[in-house]
Protein backbone atom coordinates (compact mmCIF):
# COMPACT_ATOMS: atom_id res chain seq x y z
CA UNK A 1 0.00 0.00 0.00
CA UNK A 2 1.60 3.22 -1.04
CA UNK A 3 1.48 6.63 0.03
CA UNK A 4 -1.23 9.17 -2.05
CA UNK A 5 0.83 13.07 -2.44
CA UNK A 6 -1.26 15.61 -3.87
CA UNK A 7 1.00 18.32 -5.15
CA UNK A 8 -0.76 21.93 -4.99
CA UNK A 9 -0.68 25.89 -4.62
CA UNK A 10 -3.31 27.52 -5.50
CA UNK A 11 -1.52 29.91 -7.91
CA UNK A 12 -0.61 28.94 -11.13
CA UNK A 13 2.53 29.32 -12.24
CA UNK A 14 4.76 28.48 -8.94
CA UNK A 15 6.11 25.31 -9.95
CA UNK A 16 3.81 22.70 -9.23
CA UNK A 17 4.67 20.91 -12.37
CA UNK A 18 8.38 21.33 -12.35
CA UNK A 19 8.16 20.17 -8.89
CA UNK A 20 6.05 17.16 -9.60
CA UNK A 21 8.46 16.18 -12.11
CA UNK A 22 11.60 16.46 -9.90
CA UNK A 23 9.95 14.72 -7.26
CA UNK A 24 8.79 11.89 -9.15
CA UNK A 25 12.41 11.45 -10.80
CA UNK A 26 13.99 12.04 -7.09
CA UNK A 27 11.75 9.32 -5.58
CA UNK A 28 12.36 6.51 -8.69
CA UNK A 29 16.25 7.38 -8.41
CA UNK A 30 16.14 6.65 -4.07
CA UNK A 31 15.02 2.97 -5.86
CA UNK A 32 10.77 3.45 -4.99
CA UNK A 33 8.33 2.79 -6.94
CA UNK A 34 6.35 5.98 -8.15
CA UNK A 35 3.81 7.17 -10.21
CA UNK A 36 3.72 11.05 -11.27
CA UNK A 37 -0.42 11.77 -11.95
CA UNK A 38 -1.74 14.57 -14.53
CA UNK A 39 -4.47 16.06 -13.03
CA UNK A 40 -4.42 19.41 -14.81
CA UNK A 41 -6.98 17.85 -17.35
CA UNK A 42 -7.36 20.29 -20.46
CA UNK A 43 -3.97 21.72 -20.14
CA UNK A 44 -1.25 19.09 -19.50
CA UNK A 45 1.83 19.65 -19.14
CA UNK A 46 3.82 17.18 -16.90
CA UNK A 47 4.24 15.17 -20.01
CA UNK A 48 6.24 17.60 -21.62
CA UNK A 49 8.70 18.02 -18.87
CA UNK A 50 9.13 14.69 -17.86
CA UNK A 51 9.80 14.24 -21.89
CA UNK A 52 7.17 11.89 -22.39
CA UNK A 53 5.07 13.75 -24.29
CA UNK A 54 5.21 11.62 -27.72
CA UNK A 55 4.69 8.59 -25.88
CA UNK A 56 1.08 9.31 -24.79
CA UNK A 57 -1.38 7.36 -26.16
CA UNK A 58 -4.46 7.03 -23.41
CA UNK A 59 -4.89 9.25 -20.58
CA UNK A 60 -6.69 9.67 -17.49
CA UNK A 61 -9.73 10.39 -18.50
CA UNK A 62 -10.18 7.33 -21.26
CA UNK A 63 -9.10 5.40 -18.06
CA UNK A 64 -11.93 6.25 -15.81
CA UNK A 65 -14.24 6.22 -18.28
CA UNK A 66 -13.23 2.45 -19.34
CA UNK A 67 -12.14 3.07 -22.95
CA UNK A 68 -8.58 2.12 -21.78
CA UNK A 69 -6.66 -0.37 -19.44
CA UNK A 70 -4.59 1.15 -16.61
CA UNK A 71 -1.96 -1.11 -17.49
CA UNK A 72 -1.93 0.34 -21.60
CA UNK A 73 -1.87 3.94 -20.36
CA UNK A 74 0.69 3.56 -18.07
CA UNK A 75 3.74 5.28 -19.50
CA UNK A 76 7.39 3.87 -18.06
CA UNK A 77 9.91 6.52 -17.97
CA UNK A 78 13.08 6.10 -20.30
CA UNK A 79 15.38 7.63 -17.44
CA UNK A 80 14.51 5.59 -14.82
CA UNK A 81 12.47 2.46 -14.70
CA UNK A 82 10.93 3.00 -10.87
CA UNK A 83 9.61 6.37 -12.53
CA UNK A 84 6.03 5.58 -14.21
CA UNK A 85 3.24 8.39 -16.00
CA UNK A 86 -0.31 8.71 -16.22
CA UNK A 87 -0.79 11.57 -18.66
CA UNK A 88 -4.26 14.17 -18.62
CA UNK A 89 -6.53 14.27 -21.18
CA UNK A 90 -6.03 17.36 -23.23
CA UNK A 91 -8.81 17.56 -25.24
CA UNK A 92 -11.52 17.29 -22.22
CA UNK A 93 -11.48 20.14 -19.33
CA UNK A 94 -11.43 19.59 -15.43
CA UNK A 95 -15.31 18.93 -15.19
CA UNK A 96 -15.56 15.46 -16.56
CA UNK A 97 -13.76 14.45 -13.29
CA UNK A 98 -15.74 12.25 -10.74
CA UNK A 99 -15.94 11.28 -7.03
CA UNK A 100 -16.24 7.77 -7.58
CA UNK A 101 -13.81 7.89 -10.55
CA UNK A 102 -11.14 9.54 -9.17
CA UNK A 103 -11.74 7.01 -5.63
CA UNK A 104 -11.00 3.90 -7.90
CA UNK A 105 -8.33 5.33 -9.83
CA UNK A 106 -6.30 6.18 -6.80
CA UNK A 107 -7.26 3.13 -5.23
CA UNK A 108 -6.09 1.16 -7.90
CA UNK A 109 -2.74 3.51 -8.09
CA UNK A 110 -2.27 2.92 -4.18
CA UNK A 111 -2.28 -0.59 -4.55
CA UNK A 112 0.55 -0.93 -7.15
CA UNK A 113 2.64 1.72 -6.37
CA UNK A 114 4.77 2.92 -2.91
CA UNK A 115 4.16 6.48 -4.24
CA UNK A 116 1.59 8.10 -6.33
CA UNK A 117 1.91 11.85 -6.96
CA UNK A 118 -0.95 14.09 -8.24
CA UNK A 119 -0.32 16.95 -10.09
CA UNK A 120 -3.27 19.26 -9.40
CA UNK A 121 -4.48 22.19 -11.30
CA UNK A 122 -4.31 25.54 -10.65
CA UNK A 123 -6.96 27.56 -8.72
CA UNK A 124 -9.27 25.67 -5.96
CA UNK A 125 -12.41 24.69 -8.37
CA UNK A 126 -13.44 21.01 -8.92
CA UNK A 127 -10.24 20.11 -10.30
CA UNK A 128 -8.27 20.91 -7.29
CA UNK A 129 -10.76 19.17 -5.12
CA UNK A 130 -10.45 16.37 -6.82
CA UNK A 131 -7.06 15.88 -6.59
CA UNK A 132 -6.88 16.30 -2.68
CA UNK A 133 -10.17 14.48 -1.98
CA UNK A 134 -8.31 11.26 -1.87
CA UNK A 135 -5.16 12.17 -0.97
CA UNK A 136 -2.93 10.91 2.17
CA UNK A 137 -0.77 13.78 2.07
CA UNK A 138 -0.21 17.50 0.58
CA UNK A 139 2.79 19.33 -1.08
CA UNK A 140 2.02 22.73 -0.65
CA UNK A 141 4.39 25.21 -3.45
CA UNK A 142 4.91 28.24 -2.88
CA UNK A 143 6.51 31.23 -4.47
CA UNK A 144 8.29 33.70 -1.63
CA UNK A 145 5.62 36.61 -2.62
CA UNK A 146 2.08 37.63 -0.68
CA UNK A 147 -0.14 36.42 -3.67
CA UNK A 148 1.19 33.24 -3.59
CA UNK A 149 0.98 33.08 -0.23
CA UNK A 150 -2.35 34.04 -0.07
CA UNK A 151 -3.44 31.54 -2.44
CA UNK A 152 -1.83 28.56 -0.48
CA UNK A 153 -3.37 29.66 2.43
CA UNK A 154 -7.22 29.28 0.70
CA UNK A 155 -5.97 25.97 -0.59
CA UNK A 156 -5.09 24.97 2.61
CA UNK A 157 -7.99 25.87 4.06
CA UNK A 158 -10.09 23.86 1.40
CA UNK A 159 -7.81 20.81 1.83
CA UNK A 160 -8.31 20.81 5.80
CA UNK A 161 -12.18 21.01 5.15
CA UNK A 162 -13.22 18.47 1.36
CA UNK A 163 -10.34 15.87 1.68
CA UNK A 164 -11.68 12.49 2.86
CA UNK A 165 -9.16 11.74 5.53
CA UNK A 166 -10.42 15.07 7.38
CA UNK A 167 -14.42 14.31 6.84
CA UNK A 168 -13.27 11.06 8.42
CA UNK A 169 -11.61 12.82 11.60
CA UNK A 170 -8.15 11.91 10.44
CA UNK A 171 -5.61 15.03 9.52
CA UNK A 172 -3.89 15.36 6.18
CA UNK A 173 -0.45 15.95 6.52
CA UNK A 174 0.78 18.70 4.46
CA UNK A 175 4.59 20.15 3.77
CA UNK A 176 4.94 23.09 2.25
CA UNK A 177 8.01 23.67 -0.54
CA UNK A 178 9.16 27.13 -0.89
CA UNK A 179 10.23 27.68 -4.50
CA UNK A 180 11.92 30.11 -6.59
CA UNK A 181 14.01 32.11 -3.48
CA UNK A 182 16.37 34.34 -4.23
CA UNK A 183 19.28 34.93 -1.86
CA UNK A 184 19.87 38.42 -2.80
CA UNK A 185 16.27 39.38 -2.74
CA UNK A 186 15.58 37.63 0.61
CA UNK A 187 18.74 39.63 2.46
CA UNK A 188 17.67 42.76 0.71
CA UNK A 189 14.49 42.49 2.48
CA UNK A 190 12.35 42.25 -1.50
CA UNK A 191 11.64 38.91 -0.56
CA UNK A 192 9.06 37.16 1.96
CA UNK A 193 11.79 35.13 4.44
CA UNK A 194 10.95 31.38 4.60
CA UNK A 195 9.95 32.21 8.61
CA UNK A 196 7.71 34.79 7.71
CA UNK A 197 6.10 32.23 5.27
CA UNK A 198 5.94 29.59 7.94
CA UNK A 199 4.43 31.45 10.30
CA UNK A 200 1.90 32.19 8.11
CA UNK A 201 0.69 28.87 6.91
CA UNK A 202 1.94 27.08 10.06
CA UNK A 203 2.85 23.99 8.35
CA UNK A 204 6.06 21.67 8.12
CA UNK A 205 8.55 22.79 5.63
CA UNK A 206 9.81 19.93 3.33
CA UNK A 207 12.68 22.13 1.54
CA UNK A 208 13.34 25.02 -0.17
CA UNK A 209 14.04 25.66 -3.85
CA UNK A 210 16.92 28.57 -5.26
CA UNK A 211 15.26 30.24 -8.38
CA UNK A 212 17.35 28.70 -11.05
CA UNK A 213 17.99 29.39 -14.70
CA UNK A 214 18.42 25.94 -14.93
CA UNK A 215 14.93 25.10 -14.58
CA UNK A 216 13.42 26.72 -17.33
CA UNK A 217 15.88 24.80 -20.23
CA UNK A 218 15.39 21.40 -18.28
CA UNK A 219 12.19 21.64 -18.75
CA UNK A 220 11.99 22.58 -22.37
CA UNK A 221 14.53 19.41 -22.50
CA UNK A 222 12.14 17.99 -21.50
CA UNK A 223 14.83 16.65 -18.42
CA UNK A 224 14.23 17.51 -15.19
CA UNK A 225 16.35 19.73 -13.57
CA UNK A 226 17.48 16.94 -11.06
CA UNK A 227 19.59 15.52 -12.81
CA UNK A 228 21.49 17.60 -13.47
CA UNK A 229 23.79 17.29 -10.49
CA UNK A 230 25.25 21.22 -10.57
CA UNK A 231 22.19 22.77 -10.69
CA UNK A 232 21.47 24.07 -7.33
CA UNK A 233 17.47 23.61 -7.67
CA UNK A 234 18.55 19.92 -8.66
CA UNK A 235 20.25 19.66 -5.79
CA UNK A 236 17.46 21.22 -3.73
CA UNK A 237 14.94 18.45 -5.31
CA UNK A 238 17.48 15.57 -4.82
CA UNK A 239 17.15 16.69 -0.88
CA UNK A 240 13.81 16.84 -0.45
CA UNK A 241 13.12 13.31 -2.64
CA UNK A 242 15.18 12.32 0.01
CA UNK A 243 13.28 13.53 2.65
CA UNK A 244 9.95 11.87 1.22
CA UNK A 245 11.99 9.06 1.16
CA UNK A 246 12.41 8.67 4.61
CA UNK A 247 16.13 9.74 4.76
CA UNK A 248 17.37 12.28 7.57
CA UNK A 249 18.39 15.30 5.66
CA UNK A 250 19.22 18.44 6.83
CA UNK A 251 17.91 21.55 6.01
CA UNK A 252 20.29 23.50 3.54
CA UNK A 253 20.35 27.69 4.61
CA UNK A 254 19.48 28.72 0.79
CA UNK A 255 18.90 32.09 1.93
CA UNK A 256 22.09 32.66 3.45
CA UNK A 257 24.43 30.39 0.97
CA UNK A 258 26.04 33.19 -1.21
CA UNK A 259 26.92 31.76 -4.20
CA UNK A 260 26.93 33.99 -6.68
CA UNK A 261 30.33 34.00 -8.81
CA UNK A 262 29.63 38.11 -9.11
CA UNK A 263 30.00 38.03 -5.31
CA UNK A 264 32.77 35.15 -5.08
CA UNK A 265 34.42 37.70 -7.28
CA UNK A 266 34.06 40.61 -5.31
CA UNK A 267 34.60 39.39 -1.81
CA UNK A 268 38.21 38.50 -3.29
CA UNK A 269 39.18 42.12 -3.61
CA UNK A 270 37.94 42.75 -0.60
CA UNK B 1 -48.01 27.46 67.00
CA UNK B 2 -51.18 25.72 66.92
CA UNK B 3 -53.82 26.42 64.74
CA UNK B 4 -57.15 25.13 63.30
CA UNK B 5 -59.22 25.63 59.98
CA UNK B 6 -63.00 25.30 59.79
CA UNK B 7 -65.88 26.62 58.41
CA UNK B 8 -68.77 28.64 60.15
CA UNK B 9 -72.23 29.10 59.15
CA UNK B 10 -73.80 32.59 58.84
CA UNK B 11 -77.06 33.96 58.68
CA UNK B 12 -77.14 37.60 57.24
CA UNK B 13 -79.45 40.11 57.80
CA UNK B 14 -81.10 43.53 57.82
CA UNK B 15 -83.76 44.48 60.45
CA UNK B 16 -86.30 46.38 59.48
CA UNK B 17 -89.40 45.16 61.80
CA UNK B 18 -87.82 44.58 65.41
CA UNK B 19 -91.20 42.54 66.22
CA UNK B 20 -90.77 40.35 63.83
CA UNK B 21 -87.31 39.52 64.06
CA UNK B 22 -87.65 38.72 67.47
CA UNK B 23 -90.44 35.96 66.65
CA UNK B 24 -88.77 34.82 63.93
CA UNK B 25 -85.95 33.83 65.83
CA UNK B 26 -87.71 32.40 68.59
CA UNK B 27 -89.43 30.27 66.67
CA UNK B 28 -86.26 29.19 64.65
CA UNK B 29 -83.68 29.38 67.36
CA UNK B 30 -82.32 25.63 67.38
CA UNK B 31 -81.59 26.43 64.07
CA UNK B 32 -80.04 29.45 64.70
CA UNK B 33 -78.19 28.56 67.86
CA UNK B 34 -75.22 26.95 64.96
CA UNK B 35 -75.18 30.07 63.00
CA UNK B 36 -72.90 33.46 63.64
CA UNK B 37 -75.75 36.10 62.95
CA UNK B 38 -74.32 39.11 61.00
CA UNK B 39 -76.48 42.06 61.24
CA UNK B 40 -76.01 44.66 58.84
CA UNK B 41 -77.80 47.64 59.14
CA UNK B 42 -78.73 49.34 62.59
CA UNK B 43 -78.86 47.53 65.87
CA UNK B 44 -81.08 48.66 68.28
CA UNK B 45 -80.37 48.27 72.01
CA UNK B 46 -83.22 45.54 72.53
CA UNK B 47 -82.01 43.55 69.83
CA UNK B 48 -78.67 43.86 71.21
CA UNK B 49 -80.08 42.72 74.52
CA UNK B 50 -81.87 40.06 73.39
CA UNK B 51 -79.55 38.72 71.34
CA UNK B 52 -76.95 38.40 74.14
CA UNK B 53 -79.86 36.95 76.03
CA UNK B 54 -80.61 34.02 73.94
CA UNK B 55 -77.34 33.68 73.68
CA UNK B 56 -76.56 34.08 69.94
CA UNK B 57 -73.25 35.25 68.45
CA UNK B 58 -73.58 37.65 66.35
CA UNK B 59 -71.67 40.52 64.62
CA UNK B 60 -72.57 43.94 63.64
CA UNK B 61 -71.81 45.76 60.12
CA UNK B 62 -69.09 43.86 59.55
CA UNK B 63 -67.57 41.86 56.24
CA UNK B 64 -67.09 38.81 56.64
CA UNK B 65 -64.87 36.46 54.06
CA UNK B 66 -67.35 34.25 51.99
CA UNK B 67 -66.04 30.60 51.15
CA UNK B 68 -66.01 29.54 47.34
CA UNK B 69 -66.71 26.30 45.59
CA UNK B 70 -64.20 23.96 45.15
CA UNK B 71 -64.54 24.03 41.43
CA UNK B 72 -63.75 28.33 41.76
CA UNK B 73 -60.69 27.45 43.69
CA UNK B 74 -59.41 25.02 41.24
CA UNK B 75 -59.46 27.29 38.46
CA UNK B 76 -57.92 30.20 40.83
CA UNK B 77 -54.83 27.88 41.59
CA UNK B 78 -54.61 26.76 38.12
CA UNK B 79 -54.31 30.65 37.01
CA UNK B 80 -52.01 31.02 40.09
CA UNK B 81 -49.88 28.40 38.43
CA UNK B 82 -49.97 30.03 34.96
CA UNK B 83 -49.44 33.04 36.27
CA UNK B 84 -46.18 31.23 38.18
CA UNK B 85 -45.01 29.79 34.94
CA UNK B 86 -45.21 32.45 33.06
CA UNK B 87 -42.88 34.63 35.77
CA UNK B 88 -40.20 32.31 35.51
CA UNK B 89 -40.21 32.10 31.91
CA UNK B 90 -39.76 35.98 31.64
CA UNK B 91 -37.16 35.53 34.29
CA UNK B 92 -34.92 33.58 32.64
CA UNK B 93 -35.12 35.32 29.46
CA UNK B 94 -34.38 38.22 31.69
CA UNK B 95 -31.15 36.41 32.94
CA UNK B 96 -30.37 34.83 29.63
CA UNK B 97 -30.28 38.65 27.86
CA UNK B 98 -28.24 40.06 30.85
CA UNK B 99 -25.75 36.94 30.42
CA UNK B 100 -25.46 37.54 26.74
CA UNK B 101 -24.97 41.70 27.95
CA UNK B 102 -22.17 39.79 30.46
CA UNK B 103 -20.92 37.95 27.86
CA UNK B 104 -20.48 34.83 29.29
CA UNK B 105 -20.84 33.05 26.09
CA UNK B 106 -17.67 33.06 24.76
CA UNK B 107 -16.19 30.78 22.09
CA UNK B 108 -12.63 30.11 22.47
CA UNK B 109 -10.55 28.68 19.55
CA UNK B 110 -7.32 27.55 18.59
CA UNK B 111 -6.74 27.48 14.90
CA UNK B 112 -5.55 29.47 11.81
CA UNK B 113 -8.37 31.68 10.57
CA UNK B 114 -7.01 31.20 6.83
CA UNK B 115 -7.65 33.14 3.68
CA UNK B 116 -11.38 32.83 2.68
CA UNK B 117 -12.43 31.10 6.14
CA UNK B 118 -15.95 33.27 7.64
CA UNK B 119 -16.47 33.46 11.19
CA UNK B 120 -19.63 34.78 12.46
CA UNK B 121 -19.63 34.63 16.16
CA UNK B 122 -22.39 35.32 18.40
CA UNK B 123 -21.07 37.02 21.46
CA UNK B 124 -17.06 37.03 22.91
CA UNK B 125 -14.78 35.21 20.75
CA UNK B 126 -11.15 34.33 22.36
CA UNK B 127 -8.98 33.16 19.33
CA UNK B 128 -5.65 31.67 20.27
CA UNK B 129 -3.98 31.59 16.20
CA UNK B 130 -3.56 33.92 13.83
CA UNK B 131 -6.25 35.49 10.89
CA UNK B 132 -4.27 35.43 7.87
CA UNK B 133 -4.99 37.87 4.70
CA UNK B 134 -8.23 37.14 3.36
CA UNK B 135 -9.61 35.93 6.21
CA UNK B 136 -13.22 37.85 7.68
CA UNK B 137 -14.32 37.56 11.67
CA UNK B 138 -17.22 39.66 12.73
CA UNK B 139 -18.44 39.21 16.51
CA UNK B 140 -21.30 40.65 18.35
CA UNK B 141 -19.58 40.49 21.75
CA UNK B 142 -15.79 41.07 22.37
CA UNK B 143 -13.35 39.98 20.56
CA UNK B 144 -9.56 38.76 21.92
CA UNK B 145 -6.92 37.58 19.77
CA UNK B 146 -3.94 36.70 20.56
CA UNK B 147 -1.88 36.59 17.95
CA UNK B 148 -1.03 38.90 14.51
CA UNK B 149 -4.44 40.19 12.32
CA UNK B 150 -3.30 40.28 8.81
CA UNK B 151 -7.77 39.70 7.63
CA UNK B 152 -10.64 41.66 8.27
CA UNK B 153 -12.29 41.97 12.12
CA UNK B 154 -15.74 43.64 11.97
CA UNK B 155 -16.24 43.76 16.42
CA UNK B 156 -19.39 45.49 18.15
CA UNK B 157 -18.71 44.23 21.07
CA UNK B 158 -17.57 46.74 24.31
CA UNK B 159 -14.00 46.11 23.18
CA UNK B 160 -10.99 44.49 21.48
CA UNK B 161 -7.85 43.17 22.24
CA UNK B 162 -5.74 42.46 19.25
CA UNK B 163 -2.39 43.10 17.28
CA UNK B 164 -2.99 44.14 13.59
CA UNK B 165 -0.38 44.22 10.77
CA UNK B 166 -1.07 47.11 8.53
CA UNK B 167 -2.13 44.18 6.08
CA UNK B 168 -5.47 44.18 8.61
CA UNK B 169 -8.73 46.13 8.33
CA UNK B 170 -10.74 46.55 11.41
CA UNK B 171 -13.95 47.94 12.09
CA UNK B 172 -15.10 48.76 15.48
CA UNK B 173 -18.77 49.56 15.62
CA UNK B 174 -18.77 50.46 12.34
CA UNK B 175 -15.97 52.95 12.53
CA UNK B 176 -12.54 51.42 10.51
CA UNK B 177 -9.70 51.76 13.26
CA UNK B 178 -6.44 53.37 12.02
CA UNK B 179 -3.51 50.14 11.75
CA UNK B 180 -0.90 52.56 12.66
CA UNK B 181 -2.69 52.66 16.38
CA UNK B 182 -2.62 49.07 16.38
CA UNK B 183 0.83 48.25 15.96
CA UNK B 184 1.94 47.63 19.36
CA UNK B 185 1.93 44.04 20.60
CA UNK B 186 -1.21 43.89 22.11
CA UNK B 187 -3.90 46.99 21.88
CA UNK B 188 -7.20 47.94 23.71
CA UNK B 189 -9.97 49.19 21.64
CA UNK B 190 -12.76 50.50 23.76
CA UNK B 191 -15.82 52.48 23.03
CA UNK B 192 -15.96 55.14 25.91
CA UNK B 193 -18.68 57.91 26.06
CA UNK B 194 -19.08 57.30 22.19
CA UNK B 195 -15.30 57.35 21.29
CA UNK B 196 -13.03 54.84 20.00
CA UNK B 197 -10.29 54.55 23.05
CA UNK B 198 -6.96 52.85 22.21
CA UNK B 199 -4.46 51.77 24.52
CA UNK B 200 -1.43 49.77 23.60
CA UNK B 201 -1.86 47.58 26.45
CA UNK B 202 1.85 45.24 25.88
CA UNK B 203 4.71 47.49 24.48
CA UNK B 204 6.40 46.23 20.87
CA UNK B 205 9.67 45.11 21.80
CA UNK B 206 12.50 46.77 20.47
CA UNK B 207 14.56 45.02 17.96
CA UNK B 208 18.05 45.35 18.94
CA UNK B 209 19.49 43.75 15.89
CA UNK B 210 18.62 46.75 13.57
Amino acid sequence: MGIVIAVISGKGGVGKTTATANLGLGIAINEKNCIVVDFDIGQRNLDMILGLENRVVYDLVQVMDGEAKLKQAIIKSKVNENLHFLAASQSKDKTVLESKKVKKLVAELRESYDYVILDSPAGIESGFEHTIEFADAAIIVVNPEVSSIRDADRAIGILDSKSQKVKNGEEVAKYLIINRISAEMVQSGEMLKSEDILNILNIKLLGKVPEDRGVIDASNQGKPVILNKKSYAGQAYTRIAGRLCGQKVDMKDIEISDTGLFKKLKGMFK
Amino acid sequence: MKSKQYSVKVFETTITDEEKFIKFFDTNYALFKDHLILIQGTLSKDIRAYLTKKPLIFLHNKTVPIGRSRKALESELNIQKIENDVNQQIAQEEIKKLSTRLQNNLTVLDRIIRSGQELDIEGDLLLLNRVNSGATIHTTGNLIITQVVEGALRCDGNFMMITASPKANVIFHGVEVDNNLLADKLNRVELKKNQILITPVIKKEINWEL
